[in-house]
């Protein structure tokens, strides 16, 4: 029988100096995903494997892992397409597992997100609706709706988040996946605070901290775009008539700057 | 070491749709110290997995004049006749639940129901729209006009952010990454709970004037289920255990269409906007079993039509276990706008594009229509009298109101979840203002109680740690998949019991292989396991001595309802030696207006 390795970044900060690799083999088949393999290796081989995952089917978004080197869901992915990805660090016939990046570990393959929740908690994210609201609903055309499905399909996995180049550096950043909320947000007709919310988006760690590496695109396993919502939003930010001449100048070096930054 | 103890006016577990609104209406009425207890993130819970759409007879949407079930639907033009009523809602579940729903509570789900939508939508709730920019509808199985309230397929999602969300704005405390252990109830009054942190491994008390649980459903027994690891029955379990009745444990509710060989869910809402099913032999075998609704029969009776076609040789795929789902008359434009959700599942598990191919599907175990009864404001009864356990709640899919009966209808889940859920959170609000107070812990040791049972657990080198998880879980679940799955008898029911029993004395041999505190999902998984063979035990019993066959619950020994015999609800409670007692209590039923009658689609 065909046989892949999953090769898994093991580490346990309470037993553990440092985080190191352990490699497990499991049988190939093609119905299998990566959760299967994982599932399986903790069922049959190691009880202490520690990794989140809830729904099997990419909507609650507990198992994002960086596999062979990339975010994504593993509840997703297919075990015979991960085990013939190669590149500059993955074998064939290897499978390559590790908590997400960026973040502390607490376990294994299980990040510790508090930041990144934090992050999503500060945009404050619920809508702000006026106080003369209808009998019944708000009405809305189809088309307003269609603009806002970019945003509202995101299941807050992180995947985005743990690919982000100006997260790594910076947990102050707002964050792609935050970000993405607010553009959901600024979009919905129902919602009164879209001024404030562009002040916070205008913010140094708002939408223009963002370096336009667009990892976050590929990362995203719903086929998100945050790089073009955070872009968008930036526009809305400078045309905004209540930001000051000299807000817009600051906003216009800082951009300057990143920008600088990224092609060096 | 035991934490401090933390005390709360409210403790919630759960935080999917239920959990989150009794929180949220209860913050947003002045309770001010409510903590929110969850296994996973709040925003991970499997309310967020429902694809097809949420109950309400809004009448914004009807099927145009003269055409047939499978035509298109048309906006009611404003001032027109109105095209659906609560009414039409509360007969329609009433037919569904098999005549076993109390007609009384499901009057208050259907007429709650309008409020809750639109409150949805004044929260933000993002639901697709009419061409005049109302809520959009379609149809669903067993409803006999479109009242399912949508967002394209993935309803549950834009409900649970939505709820999610204004917890957060009212200032609501959540625990994410606490799984609960036991409910301490003292001389029949609710005290608390003790929970595990999984982060840190530690175990607390939380105390409390009101204790919810909105744990969700017990999916997770089938081998074959569209439900997530987190459903468990937790709660359904330790309620019992802390000496609360189940109710119609045996009615389990089968999916139709479960993505072949993986269980996960394809909606309801594929047949909704037309889809069929096809045996082997390319025929669409429902006008043999329902026809006037075809497709959309409710959810038992397709289900029990696939698996027949299945025993009787006419199924696809290696293993003749599967049926057709084909959509690809739907074309593309409609797939791509009503059912991404449902195209990309397919893509990821059958390697199948459902606008060029039919996508393989079978039966799978989906919802619990039984669990902890409850009136109709999510207080807990006791017992058949309908006494009530004073400070214990519980909504959602953990509890029995019972709205569904025998058998619930597509859309009328996440309704429930959010109308009963929505109105403990009032009644708990007026509980703890009404100047409910804090019961003393008297008998302590629950705490240590847990902790003993954890180090147990991990207890290593000793010579009798000789069965794995793996064993007790494989082995419960092909059990209850074989013999108590979509057609039961006694002599496959008389087996379960008997390997239920056998695993149980075996789980005191189960081995834990991780010994750390931290991130513990080794310990989770036997407590978990546990929890399984618990109210396991309780299905099997309560399908046993059920001899009729009464929605999801098919006997092929017993074929037929049996209105004189069985038209009440079963009634489980724990035994000293820890075996269930059986008791029944009577169906809400009126008699004048809905009186049971055969139940034909």
């Amino acid at each position: 029988m065909d046989t892949v390795t999953i090769r898994i970044k093991r580490y346990n900060p309470d037993t553990d100096k440092s985080p190191y690799w352990q490699e497990f083999e499991v049988a190939l088949d093609n119905e299998k995903t990566v959760l299967d393999a994982l599932e399986e290796i903790k069922a049959e081989q190691d009880g202490s494997l520690s990794f989140r995952r809830s729904c099997r089917h990419a909507i609650c978004g507990s198992c994002a892992m960086m596999i062979n080197r990339k975010n994504g869901l593993v509840c997703t992915k297919s075990l015979t397409e991960a085990s013939q990805e190669t590149g500059l660090f993955d074998k064939k016939n290897t499978v390559t597992i590790e908590a997400l990046p960026y973040l502390p570990i607490i376990k294994d393959l299980v990040a510790d997100q508090s930041v990144f929740w934090q992050q999503y908690e500060a945009v404050r994210p619920w809508v702000i609706a006026p106080d003369d609201i209808p009998e019944k609903e708000f009405r809305m055309s189809q088309e307003e709706v269609d603009a806002m499905h970019g945003a509202e399909t995101c299941i807050m996995c992180g995947a985005c988040y743990s690919s982000c180049p100006v997260i790594a550096g910076n947990k102050a950043y707002i964050g792609p996946h935050a970000l993405l909320k607010m553009f959901l947000r600024v979009m919905d007709p129902r919602d009164t605070e879209i001024e404030a919310r562009l002040d916070q988006i205008a913010t140094d760690n708002g939408a223009f901290r963002c370096h336009k590496v667009t990892n976050c695109i590929g990362a995203c396993p719903k086929g998100l775009n945050p790089a073009q919502a955070i872009s968008t939003l930036g526009k809305m930010a400078l045309r905004s008539n209540r930001l000051t001449e000299e807000r817009k100048e600051r906003l216009k070096t800082l951009i300057a700057q990143i920008e600088a930054s990224t092609v060096e | 070491m035991s934490g401090q103890t933390i005390i709360h006016d409210v403790v919630i577990v759960g935080a999917g749709l239920a959990g989150s609104w009794a929180a949220m209406v209860a913050a947003r009425e002045g309770v001010k110290n409510i903590g929110v207890l969850s296994k996973v993130h709040p925003l991970r819970s499997h309310s967020g997995a429902a694809q097809g759409g949420i109950a309400a007879a809004l009448g914004n949407v009807r099927p145009i004049a003269n055409s047939t079930a499978e035509d298109a639907l048309e906006q009611v033009p404003t001032g027109a006749e109105p095209s659906d009523s609560p009414e039409l809602h509360l007969f329609d579940t009433i037919k569904g639940s098999d005549w076993l729903g109390d007609q009384d509570k499901i009057d208050v789900l259907v007429h709650d129901a309008i409020d809750v939508i639109y409150e949805y939508e004044h929260m933000g709730c993002v639901f697709s729209r009419t061409p005049d920019g109302r809520i959009n509808q379609r149809r669903f199985g067993g409803h006999s006009a479109p009242r399912a309230n949508f967002a394209a397929d993935w309803t549950g999602h834009v409900l649970l952010h939505t709820i999610h969300e204004q917890c957060l704005k009212h200032g609501v405390r959540f625990y994410s990454e606490w799984q609960l252990l036991e409910l301490i109830i003292e001389d029949g009054v609710t005290r608390g709970v003790v929970a595990m942190d999984i982060i840190t491994g530690e175990i607390q008390t939380l105390r409390a004037k009101a204790v919810l649980f909105a744990t969700g459903g017990y999916g997770r027994a089938w081998k074959i289920t569209s439900n997530a690891t987190a459903n468990t029955g937790d709660g359904v379990a330790i309620a019992y255990n802390a000496g609360a009745p189940l109710m119609d444990m045996e009615f389990v509710q089968f999916h139709p269409t479960g993505v072949y060989r993986h269980g996960i869910l394809m909606s309801e809402a594929c047949r909704g906007e037309g889809g069929y099913l096809l045996n082997a032999k390319g025929e669409r075998f429902m006008e043999n079993y329902a026809p006037s609704k075809m497709e959309l029969a409710p959810r038992d009776l397709v289900s029990r039509s696939e698996q027949t076609e299945i025993n009787e040789g006419r199924g696809v795929g290696d293993d003749k276990q599967g049926i057709y789902l084909d959509l690809r008359h739907l074309g593309k434009e409609k797939i791509m706008s009503r059912l991404p959700q449902v195209r990309e599942i397919a893509m990821n598990f059958l390697g199948v594009d459902i606008i060029n191919e039919p996508a393989k599907i079978q039966p799978t175990a989906h919802y619990s229509m039984g669990g902890i009864p409850t009136d109709v404001n999510g207080r807990v009864l006791a017992n058949e009298n309908e006494d009530i356990i004073k400070g214990f709640y519980a909504a959602g899919e953990c509890a029995c109101v019972s709205v569904h009966g025998a058998n619930r209808l597509g859309t009328n889940s996440l309704l429930e979840a959010s109308v009963f859920g929505r109105r403990a959170g009032y009644e708990i609000a007026r509980f703890i203002k009404g100047g409910a107070t804090l019961h003393p812990l008297n008998r302590t040791g629950a705490n240590e109680k847990q902790e003993k049972r954890i180090t147990k657990l991990m207890e290593r080198h000793t010579n009798d740690r000789t069965v794995s998880l793996k064993h007790i879980n494989d082995t419960l679940k092909q059990t209850m998949t074989d013999k108590v799955g979509i057609y039961r008898s006694e002599a496959t029911l008389e087996e379960a019991l008997t390997i239920v029993h056998e695993l149980r004395e075996q789980f005191k041999h189960v081995r834990v292989t991780d010994t750390s505190k931290r991130f513990n999902t080794d310990v989770l998984g036997a407590i978990e396991a546990e929890n399984i063979l618990t109210f396991s035990e309780v299905v099997v019993k309560s399908a046993l001595a059920r001899r009729e066959s009464r929605g999801a619950h098919a006997r092929t020994d017993y074929p037929t309802r049996n209105d004189e015999a069985w038209l009440k609800h079963t009634i489980a409670m724990q035994t000293t030696d820890g075996s269930p007692y059986l008791t029944y209590k009577s169906v809400n039923i009126n008699w004048e207006k809905y009186p049971p009658q055969v139940r034909q689609y």
